[in-house]
């Protein structure tokens, strides 16, 4: 660095962008003139503003659209929870909804058992309110939001594992099998959520846990297509995955 | 996440990117940045304000075009920013903010100020979750060791000077990529970061003299700078 200490570094940049009033820029000009240390820290902030002017510009990851178009359609989704006239309520009011079909089925049952053969075996009172609750319009409308939205992560996914197929090509046997592996552990945690799922219908907690599953694969797979070749990356912080 | 050692991505991505097939058609009719012609990749209007209409007509495609117009520039802030590990995950973050608050983009400033406005609140928003939930970040200070090895080169230098930056205070680091390096206006630098002008090229000119001093002490004096 230069060794003069008439002007500060800070001057002198604002010297370079024409920022001084013109009394002090001549001054420094006149200064400078007769001064290598500070010519040079002139030239030097100059060549510094044109190299930093020319720094490459990184390319986007090609699964950077993906992942927001599909974090978008997630969210445009759901949006209809927020507009409703359910929203004070909620996925509530979808449980709701369910249990009063639950009653409004079981209630005949009861009564018909109180008050003459034949009665439903409670096996059978499950399966018809489990019928009702599919029939309920509302569950029904939300169930199929939450199977588009499934649908719309099974599809980036399917890009995705399109693309890592044309890097996995390069990898060797054993990091094609250490993939395999964490996408294994992935579709297990998917399989699981999607069972919970099932299990609750209409329930947002199941959906949010398989959605998050989707969301943790697609994480992982764009983490390893980003990497390209450098497979031995998905273990470490920020590898994605686990 | 310590993004004081982060290097920064040189090399072209090794997939094909998805979705843009289609040619080169139009070039931002805002001045922001020599760099800004290359990221239109598919067939869009012209000008911003009309992609903005067709986006908010939910036109097929627009959001895409939309995308694809800005991708390079926030992606580039966002891995300067916050580096190359969140980068991805801040650009989708600042494009999400950017598609759910079209709707309120007034046109009060110009379509990529506004845009890196929200790019840099995502990336500063990151940073400020990050550094709430590990340790603080390291390695602002100086690196008074001067290398081994003399640069030689532009790719070399580049890696210096991207390196340096890394380990600049934030503050100072959003400056001048925003204004040495995206070629904004301190006008538009102070719009996104909501500071007087004078604040900009104070912070600017302090920044500077801090990279100069971070190159001198890694050993790259000014005529270095200058060859390349």
């Amino acid at each position: 660095m230069a060794g003069c200490k008439t002007y500060a570094t800070e001057r002198l940049s604002a010297f370079v962008d024409g920022e001084l009033p013109a009394g002090e820029a001549a001054a420094v000009r006149a200064h400078a003139s007769g001064c290598p240390d500070c010519t040079a820290s002139i030239d030097g902030l100059r060549a510094l503003v044109t190299n930093a002017r020319a720094l490459d510009v990184p390319e986007p990851p090609p699964t950077l659209w993906p992942s927001i178009e599909g974090e978008l359609e997630r969210r445009e989704r759901f949006a209809w929870l927020k507009i409703s006239p359910w929203r004070p309520f909620g996925i509530g009011a979808l449980a709701g909804a369910v249990a009063v079909a639950v009653v409004l089925v079981a209630l005949p049952a009861v009564y018909t058992r109180r008050n003459g053969p034949p009665a439903a075996s409670p096996g059978a009172e499950v399966v018809a309110a489990a019928g009702a609750a599919a029939t309920d319009p509302l569950l029904h409308e939300a169930e199929a939001e939450f199977a588009q939205a499934a649908a719309a992560y099974e599809r980036s996914i399917e890009k995705l594992r399109a693309l890592l197929a044309r890097e996995e090509a390069r990898w060797s046997p054993h990091e094609r099998s250490r993939m395999a592996e964490r996408i294994g552990r992935l579709d297990d945690a998917i399989a699981r959520s999607r069972e919970l799922a099932r299990r609750s219908p209409g329930d947002s907690a199941g959906n949010e846990q398989l959605f998050a599953a989707y969301q943790e694969k697609i994480a992982f797979l764009a983490a390893a297509v980003h990497r390209g070749g450098e497979a031995g990356d998905w273990d470490k912080p920020g590898g994605g995955g686990q | 996440m310590d993004n004081a050692d982060a290097v920064m991505p040189v090399k072209p991505p090794t997939t094909p990117m998805l979705g843009a097939t289609a040619q080169l058609t139009a070039v931002d009719g805002l001045r922001l940045g020599a760099r800004a012609a290359a990221d239109t990749k598919v067939h869009a209007p012209d000008n911003d304000a009309a992609l903005v209409d067709a986006v908010r007509r939910g036109e097929a495609g627009s959001r895409e075009a939309l995308y694809h117009r800005f991708k390079r520039r926030v992606y580039a802030l966002a891995v300067r920013i916050v580096g190359p590990i969140d980068a991805e995950e801040v650009a989708q973050e600042a494009f999400i903010r950017i598609f759910r608050g079209l709707t309120k983009f007034r046109g009060d400033a110009a379509l990529a100020t506004w845009i890196y406005r929200l790019a840099v609140n995502a990336a500063l928003s990151h940073r400020t979750r990050r550094a709430a939930a590990a340790q603080p970040e390291a390695g602002n200070e100086i690196d008074t060791q001067p290398s081994a090895d003399p640069p030689h080169g532009d790719a070399v230098l580049r890696g210096r000077i991207e390196r340096a930056l890394a380990r600049l205070p934030v503050g100072y680091r959003t400056v001048i990529v925003l204004h040495d390096i995206e070629g904004l206006e301190h006008e538009e630098v102070a719009q996104i970061l909501r500071c007087h002008v004078g604040t900009s090229k104070s912070q600017l000119h302090k920044a500077r003299a801090r990279l100069r001093e971070m190159l001198a002490a890694d050993g790259i004096t000014a005529a270095a700078l200058e060859t390349g």
